[in-house]
């Protein structure tokens, strides 16, 4: 495997849990993953990622004015969005258990 | 700046976008550019590009919900193919039911093609069981057509093997094509279509007779752009109608929609 599908198959599940703590922009989503250590997530992907979400129902957008510059797309969370978030968290819960099962043991470089 | 937006737009309406739409998504693309201060080449890539991860997340939604797996159409249990002392495949497990799509991916030269052929029955494997539904279509990455023959000439052919009626077979040949963008000429033989033509008329050859398990090799070598959207709106509209696809494939860019990936790695 290599890392791109890992990243796509959490991406959905990181974009969900930022929303949750509070509304963000694209920009502002990537800095967050970018400083958490997850990801450096290109726009190409992210954006995209955004939009999926907003056509699933998951989040919804609102234009909002910047202090600097151009308006921003602010991206809420729906409550359809938090269940979705519930079951993937649940979903990776288990899977980074195995995982964590897995690596017992296994010194770190 | 404002040539990328233009041409994301255009390419966005060439893929079947509504104008406005496209237009919409381009002013939003270009300003979620100008929130990292950037041109939008250097956040999102090339435009034409972008435009399918686009399209690609706008697919997701507009899927019509999911209808529930159907009857299991192909069944490979512990399937291997040994050609004298080389072992190409080992092991191989996948159960496809209708509605549902499965991809195969691999190197060039791991096995794919030769999978598809025992998928068809058409080459008997070492080992391991293989069950598969009364109806295939097989689409082949070459071959499959004969040059001197016109493209009706093929569907009055193929059909007859399946059991219709010539006038009833040109008229579901010419429909098929047609999905495709293409509209086959009356004195054209196959042997003077361009490969990407002559890709089109495997693809409808294959799904002449309503097959409910299609098995296709590659079929959108030599496709161009549009055609190959067009080519996978197809694989979905057979999979949302209930059949089974087996595609073999080494674009890994559609994969997000398909349920089964077989990964068979490096080449044996």
């Amino acid at each position: 495997m290599t890392p791109r599908p890992w990243l796509h198959g959490f991406l959905d599940l990181c974009l969900l849990a930022m929303l949750r703590e509070r509304p963000d922009y694209g920009y502002g989503l990537s800095q967050r993953l970018a400083a958490a250590g997850v990801a450096d997530i290109p726009g190409g992907t992210l954006y995209p990622a955004l939009l999926r979400l907003e056509e699933q129902g998951l989040a919804i957008p609102d234009w909002q004015p910047s202090e600097s510059g151009p308006r921003r797309k602010y991206y809420a969370i729906t409550p359809a969005g938090l269940d979705v978030l519930a079951g993937q968290a649940a979903d990776w819960q288990r899977f980074r258990d195995g995982v964590d099962a897995l690596l017992t043991g296994v010194h770190h470089g | 700046m404002a040539d990328w937006v233009d041409s994301l737009e255009s390419e966005l309406v060439r893929l079947g976008l509504q104008p406005g739409r496209a237009r919409h998504l381009a002013d939003e693309t270009e300003q979620q550019a100008a929130e990292s201060d950037s041109p939008p080449g250097e956040v999102f890539g090339p435009a034409v590009l972008y435009a399918r991860h686009l399209v690609a997340a706008l697919r997701v939604s507009s899927a019509p919900a999911r209808l529930h797996a159907g009857p299991v159409m192909l069944s490979l249990a512990g399937v291997s193919k040994r050609y004298r002392r080389q072992t190409v495949l080992a092991d191989v497990n996948l159960t496809v039911r209708g509605g549902e799509v499965a991809a195969v991916v691999g190197a060039n030269g791991c096995g794919k093609s030769t999978l598809l052929r025992i998928c068809a029955g058409l080459t008997r494997p070492s080992g391991g069981s293989v069950r598969r539904t009364r109806r295939v279509g097989f689409v082949p990455q070459d071959g499959g057509t004969v040059g001197g023959l016109t493209a009706e000439e093929h569907f009055t052919l193929f059909g007859a093997a399946a059991g219709m009626v010539p006038g009833r077979a040109r008229s579901t040949g010419v429909h098929l094509a047609s999905r495709l963008a293409w509209r086959p000429g009356a004195r054209q033989r196959a042997q003077q279509m361009s490969g990407g033509t002559r890709q089109k008329l495997n693809l409808v050859l294959g799904e002449l007779h309503a097959p409910d398990l299609l098995l296709l090799d590659e079929p959108y070598q030599g496709f161009d752009q549009g055609t190959y959207v067009d080519f996978w709106q197809q694989v979905f509209a057979w999979r949302d109608a209930g059949r089974a696809v087996v595609v073999v494939t080494h674009l890994l860019h559609d994969l997000q929609n398909v349920d089964h990936v077989l990964d068979l790695g490096a080449s044996a």
